[in-house]
C-alpha cells in the first residue's frame, strides 16, 4: 500500500482518537499537578497530588479490592463463559431463543441491573433471596454491610452483566472446532473434561485471550454496580478505584479535581501494566 | 410474627380501590395529561392558581427539585400555572441525589441549564459565598406586596438569609417527626418516648414482644443521612459544630462523645443494615410492617397516612422526636426549602422571582397542607393532617440551625468518621479527635 | 427444550461447516442410554441457568406490575391483580419518550460515524504490518481501556467551552471516540480474514483502492460490519458515566434519567422500574435478532487473535 493511500485512510480515525482522546488525556495529566475546581484556574502545585494519593490508606485499599475483584470475576468469567458456551452449542433448534434470553442481562447498563439486582437481595423490597435463604433455614446473611457477603454480591451482580459476552464470544469461537471433536467430548464421560482441557480449550486460545483481555479491561472499571450494590463501600473497604476516585474528587462538587486527575494517571499506570503481556503480544503480531 | 392486617379496615369499601377503580384512573389521567411539560405524580394534586408573568418571547424556565410528597405540592403549582402564553415551566422527576449532583453541575458553568433551584438552609451559605445565588432582597421589595410576601414565616425567612441578604423565598420547613404504630403501642401498653432513654426501654418492649425484630429505624445512610442524625443529637445536647465567635470545632466536648456514645446504643433495636437506609428505605421498613418507629423529616410523612402505599396507613400515629438528654431541644433538624435563582440564569430575573412567588402564594400554600409545612404563618393548625400536632410541637423545639457557610463541608469531610465510630471500627475518642482535627482543618479556610 | 434427536442433528444455525445432512455421529463408548442422560442433564442446567440470568429483571417486572401499596412488600406478595399504572405513569409525567429518543439518536449516529471512520483504517492497519500499525493498535488498546473519568471530566470543560455541552451531538462524538478502538481492533480483524489476493485481483481490474474498498471488500464482510455495529450501537445505548457527566436538561439518556429516579419513594420508585424495563424491552428483542449476526461475525475470523 502506498504511503499516500494510508494517510488517507487512517487519518480520520487518528484525529477523532487523538483530537478527542488525547487532548482530555493530557488536560487530565496537566490538572494532576495543579489544586484546581472546575470552572475557576488552577494552581500548580508539583507532585503533591500524587504524594496525597499514594499516602492515602484508601487509595491502597481500592488498588486491592479492585484487583481481587478483577482477578476472581475474570476467572469464572473464562470459565463460565465457556461451560456455558458449549451447553449452547450442544443446543439445536432452542439455540436462537436461549441465546437471546441469556444476552438480555448484557444489554442492561449496569446501574440499571446493578439496581434490579439489589432488589432481589434487599428486604425493603422484600429480597426474593433472602426469603429462599429463610425458608431452607440458613442464617441471615447482610448482602450490604457485611465485607465478604457483599463482595459476592458484586462480584455476581459484575458476572451477571458480562457473562453473556464470554459466552458469546467462546460460542463463536466454537463454531471453528470440528465438530467431531466436540462430539466426542460430549460422549466420552470422563474423558470429556480432559478432551475440553487439552484439545478443544487450547484450539480457541486466541478467543480466550481476547475474553480475558476485555473482561480485565472492563472489571478494572468497576463503578457502576457499586452505587446502587454497596452503599456503605468505603466503610466496608469495597471501594473500586473508580469509586474511589469519584467519591474523593468529584462527589464534592469537583472540588478536588487535581487530586481525582492524579488518582486517574496512577489508574492508566496500573491498567497498562496490567496489559502489557497483551500488548507486547500485539507488537509482536503486529510486526509480522 | 408480624401478621398483616387482615379484619375490617377504617376506609368505607367504596373508597378500596379495586383493578376498575385504578383502570379508570388511569383513563382519567390519559385525558388530563395529553399534553404540556412538567412533574404531574399520580398522588399528588397540582393546584392551578392565577399566574401573570409575561414574557416577550418565548421562554422556558427549568425547574430542580427533587421529588417528595412535601416539595411535589410547590413544584406542580409552578409547573400548571404558570406554564402559559410564551412561557413554559419544565421539570422532570429527580431523585435527592440527582438534585446535589446537577445543583453542582449547573453552577459551573458560565450559563447554567436550570433557573430555579430547590435549595435549604443548610447550604444557603455556602451557595451564597460562593456568588452561586441571586440575592432577592429587591425583588422581594417590588413584588411583595402583589404576592403578600409579608406573611411568609420570620424565622424561615431568617433561614434563607445569609449575612443579612435573602437568597431564597421560602416554601416550606421539615423537621424531624417521630411516627409510631398506634395499635402495637396500645397493645402493649406503651406510650411515645420523650427521651432517648424512653426510646431504649419502649424498644425493648417492642422487641421482646416478640412481634418487631428490630422496632426502630432511621435514615443512616453511611454515605449521607448519617451526617444530618449525628448534626440532631449535638444540637439535642445544646452543641454546635463550631463555636462562630472563637472559630473552634466542638468536638473535643464531652456532648460530642456523648451524641455518638447515644446514637450507638440505638443499634440493637435497629435492622443491622440501617447504616445503608436512607429517607425512601425507613418508610419501606413502615411501609412493610418492619419496623414500629421511625423518626425522619416531617416531608416523608404524609406517604405513610396514605391507603395506597400501605396497609397500616391507619395505624400511623405521629409525635414530636425525643429528645438525646433528659431534657433540651428535641433529636431533630429544622431545615428550611425554598426556592433560589442561580446567578448563572438566562431567563429574565423578574420573570423567575415571579414564577417562584406564584408557587407560594396563600392559596398554593394551602393546597400544599397536609403533605407540607407551608412557610406562610397560620397555614398550618393542629388538625391539618395526623400530624401536624407532632410537626408544630417538633418546629418548635428543634435544635437552632447553624448558617455558616462551614457547617456544610464540615458535615460532609467529619461523615465518614461518624461512619467508622457507628460500624465500631474506631472509639468514640478516636472519631471525636479526628472529627476535631477534620472540622479544624476546614475552618483555616474561612 | 429440543428433543435430542433435534439437538444431535446439525442445523444450519451452528455454522457454515457444520456438515449439513451427514449421516448421525458415532455416539461414543458409553452408548446412546448415557448420552441422552447427559443431553437432559445439559439442558436443565441450561434451563437453571437462564431462570437465573433473568430473575432480576423478572424480579422487577412484578414489582412494577403490582398495585402501589404491595409493591415491595416483605415478605412479598405472590397474588395480587397486575396494573399497568407504572407505564402510563411513566409516560404521561416525565418526558421518557425524548430520552428514549435522545438515546437512540446517540447510539445510531456514534455507530454510523464510528464505521465510517472506523473501517478505513481498520481496513489499513490490516494491510499495512508497520510499526505505525503496531503503534496505532497499542494505542487502541491502551484507550479501550482507559478509565472513563480520565477523559470524559475534561470533555466535559471542552465542550462547555464549546458551546455544544449537553447537546447529543457533544455526547455522540464522545461515544465515537471512546468506542472507536473497540470497532477497529475488531474490524482489523475481520479484514485480515479476507485474502489480500483479493485487493490485488480488484486493483487489477482497474478499481482503486478506495472504490476497491467500496465495491469489493465490504461488501465481502457483511456479518463483521453487522456485528462491529451492533457492538458500538449496544456500548452507546448502555452508556452511564459520559452520558451523566455531558449531558444535562435537554440532551439526557434514558440511563442518566433512570440513575436520577433510584432513590425515588413509592409510587415514582416504582416508575423507575417501570422505566428500566421500557429500556431492557427493545435491546431484549435487539438480543433475539442481534444473536445470529453476532455469531456469525465473531465467527468469521474477528477473535482468532
Amino acid at each position: 500500500m502506498r504511503r499516500r493511500e494510508y494517510l488517507y485512510l487512517v487519518a480520520p480515525s487518528v484525529l477523532v482518537m487523538f483530537g478527542l482522546l488525547v487532548i482530555p488525556l493530557v488536560r487530565t495529566i496537566q490538572w494532576s499537578f495543579e489544586r484546581v475546581r472546575y470552572g475557576s484556574p488552577g494552581t500548580f502545585v508539583g507532585l503533591d497530588n500524587y504524594r496525597d494519593a499514594l499516602t492515602d490508606p484508601r487509595f491502597g485499599s481500592a488498588v486491592a479490592f479492585t484487583v481481587v475483584v478483577t482477578i476472581a470475576v475474570v476467572s469464572v468469567l473464562v470459565v463460565g463463559g465457556y461451560v456455558l458456551a458449549v451447553l449452547v452449542n450442544g443446543l439445536g433448534k432452542m439455540r436462537p431463543i436461549v441465546l437471546g434470553l441469556l444476552l438480555v442481562s448484557y444489554v442492561v447498563p449496569g446501574l440499571i441491573g446493578g439496581t434490579m439486582f439489589s432488589w432481589l437481595f434487599n428486604d425493603n423490597f422484600g429480597g426474593i433471596v433472602n426469603q429462599v435463604i429463610r425458608l431452607v433455614g440458613l442464617p441471615e446473611v447482610l448482602w450490604f454491610t457485611d465485607t465478604w457477603a457483599n463482595r459476592g454480591l458484586v462480584a455476581a451482580a459484575v458476572v451477571w452483566s458480562m457473562i453473556p459476552f464470554a459466552m458469546l464470544v467462546i460460542l463463536a469461537g466454537l463454531q471453528g472446532v470440528p465438530k467431531e471433536m466436540l462430539e466426542a467430548a460430549r460422549m466420552d464421560g470422563a474423558g470429556s473434561l480432559r478432551t475440553h482441557w487439552s484439545v478443544i480449550a487450547p484450539s480457541i486460545r486466541g478467543v480466550l485471550g481476547f475474553v480475558t483481555l476485555i473482561s480485565i479491561m472492563d472489571v478494572l472499571r468497576l463503578f457502576d454496580q457499586l452505587i446502587p450494590l454497596s452503599p456503605q463501600a468505603v466503610q466496608i473497604g469495597n471501594e473500586s478505584l473508580v469509586l474511589y476516585i469519584y467519591n474523593r474528587a468529584f462527589l464534592d462538587g469537583g472540588q478536588q479535581l487535581g487530586l481525582g486527575s492524579a488518582m486517574n494517571v496512577l489508574l492508566i499506570l496500573l491498567i497498562v501494566v496490567m496489559l502489557l503481556p497483551f500488548i507486547r503480544d500485539t507488537a509482536r503480531e503486529g510486526r509480522s | 410474627m408480624r401478621t398483616p392486617a387482615t379484619g375490617p379496615r377504617l376506609s368505607p369499601p367504596s373508597l378500596r380501590r379495586g383493578p376498575l377503580a385504578a383502570a379508570s384512573t388511569a383513563l382519567v389521567l390519559v385525558g388530563l395529561t395529553a399534553c404540556g411539560a412538567g412533574s404531574r405524580t399520580a398522588t399528588s394534586s397540582a393546584a392551578e392558581v392565577p399566574c401573570e408573568v409575561e414574557v416577550a418571547e418565548p421562554t422556558t424556565v427549568n425547574v430542580l427539585a427533587y421529588n417528595s410528597s412535601a416539595i411535589d405540592p410547590f413544584t406542580n403549582t409552578m409547573v400548571a400555572s404558570c406554564t402559559q402564553g410564551d412561557l413554559t415551566v419544565a421539570h422532570e422527576p429527580i431523585d435527592f441525589d440527582g438534585q446535589t449532583q446537577r445543583t453542582t453541575a449547573t453552577l459551573a458553568g458560565e450559563v447554567g441549564t436550570y433557573d430555579v433551584l430547590e435549595t435549604y438552609g443548610y447550604i444557603i451559605p455556602q451557595l451564597a459565598t460562593e456568588g452561586s445565588l441571586l440575592p432577592l432582597d429587591d425583588l422581594v421589595e417590588t413584588y411583595g406586596e402583589e404576592y403578600d410576601l409579608g406573611a411568609l414565616n420570620e424565622g424561615m425567612l431568617e433561614a434563607m438569609s445569609y449575612d443579612g441578604q435573602l437568597y431564597a423565598v421560602p416554601m416550606q420547613a421539615q423537621m424531624f417527626v417521630m411516627a409510631y404504630r398506634q395499635d402495637a403501642f396500645e397493645e402493649l401498653g406503651l406510650e411515645p418516648p420523650t427521651t432517648f432513654a424512653e426510646l431504649r426501654e419502649v424498644s425493648a418492649a417492642l422487641q421482646e414482644s416478640g412481634q418487631f425484630e428490630y422496632p426502630l429505624a432511621l435514615p443512616l445512610l453511611a454515605s449521607g443521612d448519617l451526617a444530618t442524625a449525628y448534626d440532631a443529637a449535638l444540637g439535642s445536647l445544646g452543641v454546635d459544630y463550631v463555636d462562630p465567635e472563637t472559630m473552634t470545632p466542638n468536638f473535643d466536648t464531652p456532648e460530642a462523645a456523648q451524641a455518638l456514645e447515644e446514637l450507638k446504643s440505638l443499634v440493637p433495636f435497629m435492622d443491622p443494615q440501617v447504616t445503608t437506609f436512607d429517607q425512601p428505605s425507613v418508610q419501606q421498613q413502615m411501609y412493610n410492617g418492619d419496623a414500629a418507629m421511625a423518626i425522619m423529616f416531617s416531608g416523608r410523612m404524609n406517604d405513610l397516612t396514605l391507603e395506597s402505599n400501605t396497609q397500616y396507613a391507619a395505624d400511623f400515629g405521629f409525635a414530636p422526636p425525643p429528645t438525646v438528654g433528659e431534657d433540651g431541644a428535641q433529636y431533630s433538624a429544622l431545615s428550611v426549602d425554598g426556592w433560589s435563582i442561580p446567578t448563572n440564569s438566562a431567563v429574565d430575573p423578574e420573570v423567575l422571582f415571579e414564577v417562584i412567588a406564584t408557587s407560594v402564594s396563600q392559596e398554593a400554600s394551602e393546597e400544599a397542607v397536609p403533605a407540607a409545612f407551608p412557610a406562610r404563618d397560620g397555614a398550618v393548625s393542629e388538625d391539618s393532617s395526623p400530624y401536624a400536632a407532632a410537626a408544630i410541637d417538633a418546629i418548635d423545639n428543634a435544635p437552632a440551625a447553624e448558617p455558616f457557610p462551614w457547617t456544610a463541608p464540615i458535615a460532609n469531610e467529619t461523615l465518614p468518621v461518624v461512619a467508622q465510630a457507628m460500624l465500631d471500627q474506631i472509639t468514640v475518642e478516636e472519631a471525636t479527635a479526628r472529627m476535631q482535627e477534620i472540622a479544624t482543618g476546614v475552618l483555616a479556610d474561612y | 427444550m429440543a428433543s435430542s434427536e433435534a439437538a444431535q442433528r446439525p442445523t444450519t444455525t451452528q455454522g457454515r461447516d457444520a456438515g449439513r445432512g451427514r449421516a448421525k455421529l458415532p455416539t461414543g463408548p458409553r452408548g446412546p442410554h448415557t448420552s441422552r442422560a447427559r443431553k437432559v442433564a445439559a439442558n436443565v442446567v441450561l434451563a437453571v441457568v437462564c431462570l437465573l440470568m433473568l430473575s432480576p429483571v423478572l424480579w422487577t417486572a412484578f414489582s412494577v406490575i403490582k398495585p402501589t401499596n404491595v409493591a415491595f412488600l416483605n415478605p412479598p406478595a405472590f397474588t395480587f391483580t397486575p396494573t399497568l399504572d407504572a407505564f402510563v405513569n411513566l409516560w404521561q409525567t416525565t418526558n421518557f419518550y425524548q430520552y428514549l429518543g435522545n438515546t437512540l439518536v446517540v447510539a445510531v449516529v456514534s455507530t454510523v460515524v464510528a464505521l465510517v471512520i472506523g473501517l478505513p483504517a481498520a481496513y489499513a492497519l490490516s494491510r499495512s504490518p508497520g510499526w505505525v500499525s503496531v503503534a496505532l493498535l497499542v494505542a487502541a488498546l491502551v484507550f479501550r481501556a482507559l478509565p472513563r473519568t480520565a477523559v470524559v471530566l475534561p470533555m466535559y470543560e471542552i465542550s462547555r467551552s464549546l458551546g455544544i455541552y449537553d447537546t447529543t451531538l457533544a455526547l455522540a462524538l464522545a461515544l465515537v471516540a471512546i468506542n472507536q478502538p473497540f470497532s477497529i481492533w475488531l474490524l482489523r480483524n475481520f479484514f485480515a480474514a479476507v485474502p489480500k489476493e483479493i485487493d490485488e485481483a480488484a486493483m487489477i481490474d482497474g478499481c482503486t483502492r478506495f472504490s476497491m474498498l467500496r465495491l469489493v471488500i465490504i461488501p465481502l464482510m457483511g456479518p463483521g460490519i453487522i456485528t462491529a455495529a451492533l457492538f458500538m450501537f449496544l456500548f452507546a445505548f448502555q452508556e452511564y458515566l459520559t452520558a451523566v457527566i455531558l449531558t444535562d436538561v435537554s440532551s439526557a439518556t434514558v440511563p442518566v434519567f433512570i440513575a436520577t429516579q433510584l432513590g425515588q419513594t413509592l409510587p415514582l420508585l416504582q416508575q423507575a422500574g417501570a422505566a428500566s424495563l421500557l429500556l431492557t424491552l427493545p435491546v431484549f428483542v435487539f438480543a433475539f435478532v442481534a444473536q445470529k449476526y453476532l455469531i456469525a461475525g465473531l465467527n468469521s475470523g474477528s477473535v482468532k487473535g
